[in-house]
């Protein structure tokens, strides 16, 4: 049932022939994915009568959506929101997670185990429950109308998984490495990030990917922290503009906007698929 | 190696504090609120007075959520079927040695790394448009047109629409994870079956199946985590048949279009804890359920 690709095997016409059900199985859902996506991109290059008439591209490549969107809808603005909420809290996750993922999995001391369960309960806690305190504190606190306050956030969701999903890595790692570095004199911190930290950067680099697009892809905590014009990253950007386009019927911007939305994701896919698809098979908790 | 109690400390308290500001008081207060009468979710500790479990009862009666949580029922148990059933199917054809295989498996996936907000609208801006709409295209060039003509969007068919779109979004990931699990299992066991004689439902049911039970339990856990997060396609395909309790707390914490007079934050809290519970007592009952071997959570 399973192979392990090792060899190219050579082409059995009996042998592929049994397996094309599942040929046509998967072939049909690529096919509809690609076509619903690729569709979609030309649509987004195309006016609201073209796709009205079902001539996409009749007029070659429109780019009025595009430039509609950038400028009269925010979509820049929003781009750079989602950048800025994004790319500060994945560092900052590595740097608060490595080291607790570190010392929960290597070093035993008397809160280890109490720690541990907590982690594993936070992956389980739902947004929902969280939100309330932190918009009632965020209230008090009067930094609503920052940006560090999402920052702050997502950094701190994401405490649980990224620690969990670090700590599977730091226990694979041989301890001879550490008592190396201390009969040299090297201190627990700096043999950490000098010696430990590298060793797990294959597992920073994909636990990072799945951060980076889980808070891209944020859409609640965003909505409640994050929902005045100026504030917005692309996905609430998209909800707004969308239900104000439905309005004017303007279908050709709308889906210029879902474009924006998913075309960086999707090319940062296109790059490393092979890193996020091990990823999620190696054990990858949440989406 | 050693460590002194200072580098323990400069380890954790980073994570420890987060995880205490923004998990640990949370839940707390949440589930206080829960038994409290509170007007907003700003109103001070001090206006608050004690419900008991009046906001339980005042939920639980009335129909909204009610509603919401038989959509959320409804998505759990039958989106749940497609989407692991669906994952399960496209798990056993793509570790058969298929050409291209890899490809496929990301391919499949892709819909993933899209925001939920871009899927619900690729689904319902045009694959369920009935003017241009992917679905009409597809029936009317098969020549069914009945199925060519169906509302997908009209009231009554809302909640079809939006789980089909849900379940394509999510087979990808429930598929990766039993990939690996299938994947675990040496080939030694299925050299053996087919020594034996065995056929491939067979070897299907009496090893594959056996063996990947541990992932098909953390598979269940992570579904229901993440129907109970069902956010935002519900807000996309916007209407009273798609709602679900998180729109509903979201409604009823910060007001809506349908009831802008019902914020009320000591309900909302109740409704969170009982998502909170439901979540926390499937993993429970998974894990003491269903062994896991051979996928590490």
């Amino acid at each position: 049932m399973t192979t392990k690709e090792k060899y190219r095997e050579p082409f059995k016409l009996r042998k592929e022939l049994t397996r094309l059900p599942g040929y046509l199985v998967v072939t049909i859902w690529v096919t509809f994915t690609f076509f619903m996506i690729g569709w979609i991109i030309l649509a987004s290059f195309s006016t609201t009568k073209e796709i009205f008439t079902g001539k996409l591209l009749a007029s070659g490549i429109n780019l009025d959506n595009f430039v509609k969107a950038f400028t009269k809808n925010k979509a820049l603005l929003n781009l750079g929101n989602s950048v800025i909420y994004t790319v500060p809290s994945c560092i900052l996750i590595i740097l608060v997670c490595a080291p607790a993922a570190y010392c929960l999995s290597r070093v035993r001391f008397r809160m280890n185990q109490i720690f541990e369960k907590l982690i594993i309960i936070g992956l389980a806690i739902p947004n929902i429950m969280i939100v309330m305190p932190l918009f009632s504190v965020v209230n008090v606190l009067n930094i609503s109308g920052s940006r560090g306050t999402l920052i702050f956030l997502y950094t701190a969701c994401s405490v649980p998984y990224t620690t969990f999903f670090l700590m599977t890595f730091f226990r694979g790692i041989s301890t001879t490495y550490e008592e190396a570095a201390a009969i040299d004199g090297c201190g627990p911190i700096r043999c950490f990030w000098e010696i430990m930290f590298p060793l797990v950067q294959p597992a920073v680099v994909t636990v990072t990917i799945f951060n980076f697009i889980g808070k891209w892809n944020e859409y609640f905590m965003a909505l409640i922290f994050a929902n005045r014009s100026e504030l917005r990253p692309i996905g609430v950007g998209l909800y707004q503009t969308v239900t104000s386009m439905m309005n004017s019927g303007d279908w050709a911007g709308m889906f210029a906007s879902v474009v924006i939305v998913f075309v960086p994701t999707v090319i940062i896919y296109i790059f490393l698929s092979d890193k996020i698809v091990s990823g999620v098979t190696a054990g990858g908790v949440k989406g | 190696m050693k460590q002194t109690k200072t580098s323990i400390f400069v380890f954790m308290a980073p994570a420890m504090i987060l995880f205490l500001l923004v998990f640990a008081y949370p839940v707390v207060r949440t589930t206080l609120m829960s038994l409290f009468n509170v007007q907003s979710v700003n109103s001070a500790v001090s206006t608050w007075s004690f419900a008991g479990l009046g906001n339980y009862t005042k939920l639980f009666s009335t129909r909204l959520f009610l509603i919401s949580l038989g959509n959320i029922g409804k998505i759990w148990l039958f989106c749940g079927i497609a989407t692991l059933g669906l994952g399960l199917i496209l798990a056993i054809i793509l570790t058969q040695g298929l050409r291209g295989q890899k490809f496929f498996r990301a391919a499949i996936y892709l819909p993933n790394v899209i925001a939920a907000v871009a899927v619900g609208y690729m689904w319902l801006l045009y694959v369920f448009n009935n003017r241009f709409g992917l679905m009409k295209s597809l029936f009317s060039g098969l020549g069914i047109t009945s199925m060519a003509n169906y509302q997908w969007l009209s009231a009554e068919h809302m909640f079809l629409s939006m789980c089909i779109a849900y379940v394509f979004s999510n087979t990808g990931y429930f598929m990766l994870m039993y990939i690996a699990g299938i994947e675990k299992i040496s080939l030694d066991y299925y050299e053996a079956a087919t020594i034996e004689g065995a056929n491939v439902f067979q070897k299907f049911t009496h090893i594959t199946l056996p063996l990947i039970s541990g992932v098909l339990g953390t598979s269940l856990v992570l579904w229901t985590t993440k129907t109970m997060g069902f956010f935002a396609l519900s807000q996309v395909f916007s209407n009273v048949s798609t709602i679900t309790p998180m729109v509903y707390t979201y409604q009823t914490l910060f007001g809506s279009e349908i009831s802008a007079d019902s914020v009320n934050a000591g309900i909302a809290a109740s409704s969170a804890v009982v998502m909170t519970i439901v979540v926390m007592v499937v993993s429970m009952i998974s894990k003491h359920t269903v062994k896991d071997e051979g996928y590490e959570l």
